[in-house]
């Protein structure tokens, strides 16, 4: 038996070694699980053999290389239904014009652009030399066919930007001829962020099926400051520099980007130098970074709002009473932002009053004045309304004798269990009951069409153009899939939504805007709680020089004004 | 002829499970709430037509188990026609579908995630195996001393010691020293030999010591226990007044038959953690099948659940087999029901 037991050991021992070096041979994920023909997709993929293994001695200069760290990379290479982490898609891809600032353009692809008097053609000079990464050129006649196979294909992530446009031709191989179908008063910025230029080399003579099911490294050819070299699923993605760019080399000559299960290491990984840059910092993590002297913790205003929506469908299940404005208001005097971002921003962010934060500059309407906490008042309110507590157990009944408890949800997030018990407290002090519940992101999107909820709190992202964060209250985007997560359904809003859509003087269009603010601030389809800052961090000892004007130091431009310190 | 009916009577049983498990496991993920199609289809102006290609392709527009119009149509094969036995057909030509998040084939996925988990996991038991068998035999033979109960609290304490908290500990200690995640250097490749596998070894250091630490506890007491039990015996009391040492007294009598729990132990164990490793892949972002599972939950990627969940199903099944079978091997009185 002894000799056995030796054998066992002896053969376990074996067996780990073995299977070490197994798990090393096994398979590895490669983006190309769908076999394509893509026309140049190999090379790209064998380009960078040489690097990896000369770690000391190059003959020339070592490559620059910067690391993020982030929980999740993105979802797919094919920007036609990628959807996540478009920061990264907007280093592969460029547009024909790049934002300023709030409301100053520059140009991309575009060297320069008017529009006629009627508002209707408009033309682009194109920049010439522009080549896409697998050397073919972009010219007008390129970004042409571009447009207008976005606009075909109905390409889902971004073909709804260009609704208006009729016709897109090119001219000569400089100039580009865009008609619209009417006047449209954000043109310049539906050509921006996401409209990108994608090349007839990699995507002419696709079918539908075939674009859909698309998944090639080629799929991120663009003509942006960097290339895709590998992405190997949930693990990292490494990209290089495009030498070509336009505007100049970049000086960070390859990009690694790793993938991390959870942020709390990534905080370590940043400290131990295992990363140069956390993309997004928990909010849990600012203390400890910002205590390294090599690191620099950056707070910055962003684009992103949280919310209570309470739904506002006609055909909601909500109960009557939460229809009633009375109510409403009511319970936005119990609705306590200060507490919430305490508690579920540690102090990032700021209280919140319409739908379009401060950082959207005088877009956001500044008139409105914020309802500040103040139960007292909501009792006021309910008991003069006729909301009373017949049976003393601390909850009114409405209007029907029903007591006034409201279905309260949100995503199962650590900061959203504790914000939603701060919203129950503050209603239960003016006797609404309002239990929380939380659940996966996929439940709370299976409420929908039927709008099956009362109160649930949910955030955006928004875009800098304020068309898209109205575009969410009109009545089209009730409808199985669409934008709309309140309900809300207005004539005179979405006539005024129809109107700034084609309003092209911009002082005419941001009154259209402030009136549209007002009128949600007054129904209250949502109580807007906080603009939550967007918090990175960076190891100053390595890197420097990142422009702050994005809100976000990987975004395009301002990541390329980063290099190595010396 | 025993052995062999008791062999063939724990094949059975393996088996039935399994096509339990294998229904149940499609059930399962119908039963959920959600709608996996939406989470594929995130644009509002997707036409109707797209919509239904996509659930074509991933045979959701079939009735789940049976289609009663067709068949009250005369059409008994097409009445068949269900998810339920694409599924089934699938599952016997070893086709688990293909993953709705990632569009890339189960089978494949599952396989180069399993191998992962499975390093993983073989480290860290391999550590536990030999630390827990010393240590708990040194207990047990030191039993009452204080020696024993330093042991014995060890033993609790690192059992009881959450994995996820060890793990994050061990990764600030070794900070700087050892990686902070992944599974190989961005960008290496299995063709650079053994570069590749050094950088591998390298990122498996800090995540094997902590499975190690965690199951070693476990097996220290396990192996206290079962020796503290053997040596209360008579014929060790025999053995000792035969004059034998200490040395081939453990050695020759009491170790062999408290291996008997050990070995049990340790079959079960490897059956569980190859999906239970999801703390300490998630802490060291080791790409393993732990982590696959918990991220498939999160987006409902049916495929991969039902994959990973009869995967899963089927170690713990065969790792009890195997487990029942040594039993009978090493303790020949082990045979009848």
């Amino acid at each position: 038996m002894k000799t056995n037991l030796w054998k066992l050991v002896a053969v376990l021992v074996v067996l780990t070694l073995v299977l070490a070096g197994l798990a090393g041979c096994a398979p590895s994920s490669t983006p190309t699980e769908i076999p394509t023909e893509p026309p140049e997709a190999e090379p790209t993929e064998e380009a960078p053999p040489e690097e990896e293994p000369t770690e000391e001695a190059p003959p020339e200069a070592e490559p620059v290389t910067l690391h993020i760290g982030l929980t999740y990379i993105w979802d797919t290479a094919n920007p036609t239904f990628g959807w996540y982490n478009y920061g990264l898609r907007n280093l592969l891809y460029d547009t024909l014009i790049e934002w300023g600032d709030i409301d100053t353009f520059e140009p991309n692809l575009a060297e320069s652009w008017d529009v006629s008097d009627d508002g209707l053609v408009w033309t682009f000079k194109i920049r010439e030399g522009v080549t896409f990464h697998d050397g073919t050129p972009c010219t007008a006649e390129e970004i042409a066919w571009s447009l207008n196979w976005t606009i075909e294909n109905e390409v889902e992530t971004f073909s709804f930007y260009l609704t208006n446009f009729e016709e897109v031709v090119a001219l000569d191989p400089t100039t580009l001829q865009v008609t619209l179908s009417e006047p449209v008063g954000n043109m310049e910025t539906a050509l921006l962020l996401f409209t990108w230029i994608l090349p007839p080399s990699v995507w002419e003579g696709m079918t539908y099926d075939e674009i859909m099911e698309f998944e090639d490294i080629a799929a991120a050819t663009g003509t942006g400051p960097y290339k895709l070299v590998e992405w190997v699923e949930g693990e990292y993605l490494i990209l290089e520099a495009n030498e070509n760019y336009w505007r100049g080399a970049p000086a960070i000559d390859r990009v690694i980007y790793h993938e991390y299960a959870t942020d709390d290491v990534m905080i370590q990984a940043l400290l131990a130098g295992d990363i140069d840059v956390i993309d997004a910092v928990p909010s849990t993590g600012v203390q400890s970074l910002e205590g390294a002297e090599n690191v620099e913790v950056l707070i910055m205003d962003s684009l992103f709002i949280d919310e209570l929506i309470l739904n506002s469908h006609e055909n909601g299940t909500q109960p009557a009473s939460l229809n009633d404005p009375t109510v409403r208001l009511a319970m936005e005097y119990a609705f306590d932002r200060d507490q919430i971002i305490t508690v579920g921003y540690l102090g990032y962010g700021d209280p919140a009053t319409t739908v379009l934060p401060t950082s959207m500059g005088d877009w956001h309407n500044s008139d409105i004045q914020p309802i500040p906490f103040n139960p007292t008042e909501g009792n006021r309110i309910l008991d003069e309304a006729g909301y009373v507590d017949s049976d003393n157990d601390g909850i009114r009944e409405d209007l029907d004798g029903n007591p006034m408890e409201y279905r309260l949800y949100a995503t199962d997030s650590a900061a959203n269990a504790r914000i939603l018990e701060v919203i129950s407290d503050g209603l239960a002090q003016i006797g609404i009951s309002a239990p929380p519940t939380v659940m996966d992101e996929d439940s709370l999107i299976g409420l929908y069409p039927d709008f099956d909820f009362d109160l649930i709190y949910w955030g955006w992202g928004l875009d800098p153009d304020p068309d898209f964060a109205m575009l969410i209250f009109t009545c089209d985007q009730r409808e199985e899939g669409g934008w709309n997560d309140s309900g809300y359904c207005d004539e005179e809003f979405d006539a005024m939504y129809l109107e700034q859509a084609v309003t092209v003087d911009r002082e005419a269009r941001r009154q259209l805007m402030w009136q549209m603010q007002a009128k949600l601030f007054e129904d209250r389809p949502y109580f807007v709680s906080t603009y939550y800052n967007n918090i990175q961090a960076y190891r100053s000892d390595r890197f420097t020089g990142f422009g702050m004007g994005c809100g976000d130091i990987l975004w395009k431009w301002c990541f390329l004004e980063g290099q190595p310190v010396e | 002829m025993e052995r062999r009916d008791y062999l063939v009577r724990k094949l059975f049983f393996a088996f039935t499970t399994l096509v339990v498990v294998a229904v149940f496991n499609f059930l399962l993920f119908r039963i959920l709430p959600g709608d996996p199609v939406r989470l594929i289809i995130h644009s509002p102006r997707m036409t109707r037509e797209a919509q239904e290609r996509i659930r074509a392709t991933f045979g959701l527009d079939k009735p789940v188990w049976f289609d009663g119009e067709r068949f009250q149509e005369g059409d008994i094969l097409g009445a068949f026609d269900s998810q339920f036995t694409a599924y089934v057909r699938n599952l016997l030509r070893g086709d688990l579908g293909v993953s709705f998040a990632t569009r890339q084939d189960v089978s494949e996925l599952l396989a180069e995630r399993a191998w992962r988990t499975v390093v993983l996991v073989l480290g860290g038991d391999v550590i536990a195996i030999f630390l827990g068998m010393t240590i708990g035999l040194i207990a047990a033979w030191r039993r009452g001393t204080p020696l024993d109960t330093g042991i014995l609290l060890f033993g609790l304490f690192s059992w009881a010691l959450p994995t996820f908290f060890l793990g994050i500990i061990l990764l600030i200690l070794a900070r700087g020293h050892l990686p902070t995640g992944g599974m190989v250097t961005a960008g290496l490749k299995p063709e650079a030999g053994l570069l590749y596998w050094a950088d591998v070894g390298e990122h498996l250091i800090l995540p094997t010591i902590t499975m190690g630490i965690v199951y070693t506890g476990e097996y220290i007491l396990i192996m206290r226990s079962g020796v503290m039990e053997v040596l209360a015996e008579d014929y060790i009391l025999t053995a000792k007044a035969k004059g034998l040492s200490t040395f081939r007294t453990l050695r020759d009598h009491a170790l062999k038959n408290a291996m008997l729990p050990m070995v049990t132990m340790i079959a079960l164990t490897f059956g569980y953690t190859v999906g239970g490793a999801i703390q300490v892949e998630t802490v060291f972002s080791w790409p393993g099948i732990g982590r696959l599972m918990y991220e498939a939950v999160q987006k409902r990627d049916y495929p991969v659940l039902q994959g990973s969940f009869l995967l899963l199903a089927v170690s713990v099944v065969l790792a009890n087999l195997l487990a029942d079978l040594l039993y009978s091997v090493l303790d020949p009185r082990v045979k009848a029901e």
